[in-house]
């Protein structure tokens, strides 16, 4: 009865849409990653020197206003291939993100679903690759494929995968029992119509959470094994590679490492921010508990 | 009793359940029957098997249970001899079911239209707008004010009642020829209760759907339904027109059953009596009848603790009881 009550008490017709925007986590880091996309997509225009241009006359030059970052070893603009790298990291974090939310939502709520041997099946799989190191796991990998975009991103992809399933199927397990699934079950639907349209739905919110905060990881992950050189390979302007650049003259340019590092930092903030904003505002518990979704 | 064939017909249904100290025997000769435009209402306490029956006529029972004997006929047909799809292009188009908590009955995050659109399209191949077009006529068949804004609602913007009625559209969109409503009533208030019945007898009326209410409730029983059958420890007990049952039970339950229903008249402070005992698990039943333990007639009777009635033990008409001793009923009941 009481949720009846608290029903009617509702203001009517709201939308979702104002409450994402009354956490200012979420803005935050929404306006930031926004900034950061638009930085990628107009990376050509943005960037006042191609990534790769060298100018050997003007190699490790302090900041300057032509050079905000100044100059690596081989006189190439750092801003420009921050710039740049904003490109490479974002899209290894998105190809990561679509990767094993895909996978992983299907591995999770079909083991979740099925239940009995097939769950146990997959769950026992599942366990295995997520007690192996994602960071080995992403380097034996690596070594196998040969360094490319392509490489760090299947690499990271399945190390992040199984966390996704292992969600997905928890939340799953959740949800089966809930009147509604077995009401849909009640007017003859069919168990795929079932699983796709009311059990995944509902699952999602968490699922997003994880893939958002496992999005920052990817990032840092990327940039890890970019500074090993096991990452994409060298010219390749990625935040990581302008790291590794910058490490041998920490000393006389630290700007080169530092900027670098902050943009990672930045990203990572970012999305970090934008997680538990969604974690804040997707979650009725957790709206109720910060009170950010009541103001 | 119209000389009509029944619509489902439930014939000596038996379903049990592996446990760790043997099988549970969940229902025991389970007969049932229902006629088009008839309302029969289950009753019974909490684990006397009224769901579990409609559970596994529907398919619906929960996967370790096993129907181990009899027939759920639908209109003639054996469900229980249905592979898994049949059976699942039946519910919801010929033989529905509505259950007892309407607040978390419906996906909080689909609109309600949508909701009534997927089980329309999960039986026909109709586009979303004629899917749409229906939802909205179904509506307005439960009653539901401004169905053409109504439908883009989602369950939070709707109260308790409002949602029994979108469920119950849900179960009727397809006229199916039977509805099973479980405990439609339980989770709303008292002046909600009465729209929701009048609205499903409506309905029963207008499609002449053949309609099961399960409920704990005797009051709504004598209002709403034309026959009743009594239920315990996974058995029928009794089973006759409301009329009959009420008027004179043949069964020590059912007799208890009344007796525990509070009366306007009588002095208030007087405690109502209640079945003494606990209901038996059914993991451990007694040998004889099951009720024997708490019966004011059998309790002390040999034949009553070793002998298990059948369900047809006595028989007046269309009025029949599991009760060996049904005759002694009235006299030691009064």
């Amino acid at each position: 009865m009481s949720a009846t009550i608290a029903a009617r008490k509702l203001p009517a017709r709201r939308r979702p849409v104002p409450r994402f925007l009354r956490h200012p986590g979420l803005v935050v880091g929404g306006v930031l990653l926004l900034l950061l996309v638009l930085v990628a997509i107009a990376a050509p225009v943005l960037a006042p020197y191609p990534p790769l241009a060298t100018d050997l006359m003007n190699t490790l030059s302090q900041p300057s206003l032509a050079h905000p970052f100044g100059t690596d070893q081989y006189g190439r603009d750092v801003l420009s291939r921050l710039i740049w790298g904003t490109h490479v990291s974002l899209e290894v974090a998105l190809a990561v993100i679509g990767l094993s939310l895909s996978l992983g939502t299907a591995i999770g709520a079909i083991a979740g679903f099925a239940g009995g041997w097939i769950e146990r099946g997959v769950m026992a799989l599942n366990d295995i690759l997520l007690a192996f190191p994602g960071f080995l796991l992403a380097l034996a990998l690596v070594a196998a494929r040969g360094s490319s975009l392509q490489s760090v991103i299947i690499a990271i992809a399945i190390a992040y995968t199984p966390r996704v399933a292992t969600v997905m199927r928890s939340v799953v397990i959740v949800i089966r029992p809930r009147p509604f699934i077995e009401a849909s079950h009640a007017m003859g639907m069919t168990a795929t119509r079932v699983l796709l349209r009311h059990v995944v739905p509902n699952a999602l919110p968490p699922v997003i959470v994880v893939a958002t905060i496992s999005a920052a990881s990817a990032i840092l992950a990327e940039a890890g094994l970019s500074y090993l050189g096991l990452g994409i390979a060298a010219p390749t302007p990625t935040w990581g590679n302008v790291i590794a650049d910058g490490q041998g003259v920490i000393a006389s340019n630290p700007w080169i490492s530092l900027s670098a590092g902050l943009c990672i930092a930045i990203t990572v903030i970012a999305l970090n921010l934008v997680g538990d904003g969604l974690r804040d505002t997707l979650d009725p518990q957790m709206r109720r508990q910060t009170g950010a979704g009541l103001l | 009793m119209q000389a009509s064939d029944p619509v489902l017909d439930i014939r000596n249904l038996r379903a049990m359940l592996p446990g760790e100290a043997g099988p549970i025997t969940l229902l025991d000769d389970v007969s049932l029957s229902v006629c088009a435009g008839e309302t029969l209402a289950v009753v019974g306490e909490s684990g006397s098997g009224k769901t579990m029956t409609f559970r596994c006529a529907l398919g619906l029972a929960p996967a370790a249970a096993r129907i181990v004997a009899g027939q759920v006929l639908l209109e003639g047909q054996d469900l229980t001899s249905l592979g898994p799809e049949a059976m699942r292009e039946r519910r919801g188009a010929v033989i529905s079911m509505i259950f007892q908590d309407p607040l978390t009955a419906l996906n909080p995050v689909f609109t309600i239209g949508s909701q009534i659109a997927e089980v329309i399209r999960a039986h026909r191949r109709i586009g979303r707008a004629a899917a749409r077009a229906l939802a909205i006529d179904v509506l307005r068949r439960v009653h539901i004010p401004d169905p053409a804004r109504r439908v883009d609602d989602f369950p939070h913007q709707l109260s308790g009642g409002m949602r029994q009625r979108v469920l119950i559209g849900m179960a009727i969109a397809l006229n199916p020829r039977m509805l099973i409503a479980d405990e439609p009533t339980t989770a709303l208030d008292v002046t909600v209760q009465a729209q929701i019945l009048e609205l499903l007898t409506e309905l029963r009326r207008e499609s002449g759907m053949g309609m099961v209410l399960i409920t704990h409730d005797l009051g709504l029983v004598a209002r709403h339904a034309d026959r009743v059958a009594v239920m315990y420890a996974g058995r029928v007990v009794e089973t006759g027109t409301v009329d009959e049952v009420f008027a004179r039970p043949l069964h020590p339950y059912t007799t208890a059953l009344f007796r525990s229903i509070p009366s306007l008249e009588g002095a208030a402070a007087e405690m109502l009596p209640a079945i003494e005992g606990q209901p038996p698990m059914l993991a451990d039943l007694p040998p004889g009848c099951a009720f024997a333990p708490r019966c004011f007639l059998g309790r002390d009777r040999a034949d009553c603790r070793t002998i298990r009635p059948p369900t047809d033990a006595a028989v007046q008409g269309t009025h029949v009881s599991a009760c060996l001793h049904a005759n002694l009923i009235a006299a030691e009941a009064a």
